[in-house]
């Protein structure tokens, strides 16, 4: 065995002291340095007794392939080797190149991670303790008159609007822009069930499931519609901190306004107010914020609810 | 006055006992006519249809039978509100503009610079 390898390093030896003078030879920077890895680094193959040809041209490639380029770099053998060396110092592109994408790829990451915390800042912001909260237990009926209570919007983000049918001008604009969200939302996370589009009625006396759901075919199927007795929409109302100004006793056939915010309400799967969308958002910002939340929940590996 | 042209009196009924709101083609009618008739509130110098109720119907009287006929009283009452509610931001908008401006320009002959 031990001759074997002499014999080996013997034949290399020789090349690679005719080949060394050579100084054009691409390969003068690998031969020299064979000399010196070859031995060790072709033990392991010597004593699985290798024929000795093959056993060469693997360990040529094995110190090819072997890239701690500085040990052989370091036992610069060849005036060429030592002439780039110099003219280097300890630099090279490689350096170079190793410095600038790590200080990228840093820049990059620290980015991301300070606005993923912001993110999560302003989400648990209203979890806890003593802080004012949006959003919490109600009961109202979805359009086929089955309960529907704050339990269907855990386990999903939903996005709660507040509207009335009767509305002049700025609920069907908002509840356009409410439909661009939905498909671009349901493009982007590939799931059906995972974003809940939710309109409740603030004027319940004029709009029954069966308005309601003529009303919102318009703008998308995907969106659920909720309506209830005039107290619990009042209650869902105060939950969510809405301006709620409905006239309680209408007399038949009395047409009027309802005053009511305009925002959307992005409530996370258990159920806490993360984030408004507002008038000022346009359907690509909008969108672009709830997959953001999206995202950070389902990379902390947090419970969906997706049946 | 009845939500469209052609259905006068009370708006209509669903069948469980809610009322029907206009849908996408009768308001995009209301919001055509609203446009019309603010056209020519604007051709006439004139701002708010409700307290110049006179004047308007007078010199717009073509457009504002439109509008009228095509959206419902509260949503008329609305939109002449709004538009008086939305020119009077503007005027303030532009007022505090002007005065931060003017403001600007005092300072700077008074030696001040803004960076």
């Amino acid at each position: 065995m031990s001759s074997s390898l002499r014999m080996a390093s013997g034949i290399l030896g020789r090349a690679t002291r005719n080949l060394a003078s050579i100084e054009a030879t691409p390969s003068h920077r690998i031969l020299p340095a064979l000399r010196n890895t070859s031995q060790p680094q072709c033990r392991a193959y010597t004593q699985a007794q290798r024929p000795q040809y093959t056993h060469n041209v693997q360990c040529a490639f094995a110190a090819r392939n072997n890239f701690s380029t500085t040990a052989f770099r370091a036992r610069a053998k060849t005036m060429g080797q030592l002439r780039q060396r110099n003219s280097t110092g300890p630099f090279s592109w490689k350096a170079a190149l190793l410095f600038v994408l790590t200080g990228a790829g840093m820049m990059i990451y620290f980015r991301v991670e300070k606005a993923r915390l912001e993110r999560k800042r302003i989400a648990e912001m209203s979890k806890g303790v003593g802080r004012p909260k949006v959003g919490g237990p109600f009961v109202l009926k979805d359009l086929d008159g089955k309960e529907f209570t704050e339990e269907d919007l855990k386990g999903k983000y939903s996005f709660v609007y507040f509207g009335f049918t009767h509305c002049p001008d700025i609920c069907p604009d908002e509840l356009d822009k409410m439909a661009e969200i939905i498909d671009k939302v349901r493009e982007a996370t590939k799931d059906d069930k995972l974003f809940l589009p939710v309109f409740i009625t603030c004027d319940p006396a004029r709009d029954t499931p069966e308005v309601l759901r003529e009303y919102l075919k318009e703008f998308h199927p995907g969106i659920v519609g909720l309506t209830g007795t005039y107290e619990q929409v009042k209650n869902v109302c105060r939950q969510y901190r809405v301006y709620f100004s409905t006239p309680k006793d209408v007399k038949a056939g009395e047409d009027y306004l309802v005053d009511h915010s305009i925002y959307f309400y992005l409530m996370d799967p258990d159920n806490d107010f993360v984030e408004c969308i507002g008038r000022q958002d346009t359907p690509e910002s909008a969108s672009k914020v709830i997959l953001e939340h999206i995202n950070d929940w389902k990379r902390e590996g947090k419970p969906l609810k997706v049946e | 006055m009845g939500w469209l042209p052609w259905s006068s009196g009370d708006s209509s009924k669903a069948s469980d006992g809610g009322r029907i709101a206009p849908d996408r083609t009768s308001r995009a009618r209301c919001w055509e006519g609203r446009d019309a008739f603010f056209a020519c509130l604007d051709r006439n110098d004139i701002l708010d249809g409700i307290k110049d109720d006179k004047e308007a119907r007078r010199k717009c009287a073509k457009e504002v039978v439109e509008f009228e006929a095509a959206c419902s009283a509260t949503w008329v009452k609305y939109f002449k509100e709004k538009r008086v509610m939305e020119y009077n931001r503007d005027k303030t908008i532009e007022r505090i503009k002007k005065e931060d401006a003017e403001t600007v320009k005092e300072l700077k002959s008074q030696g001040w610079k803004s960076n």
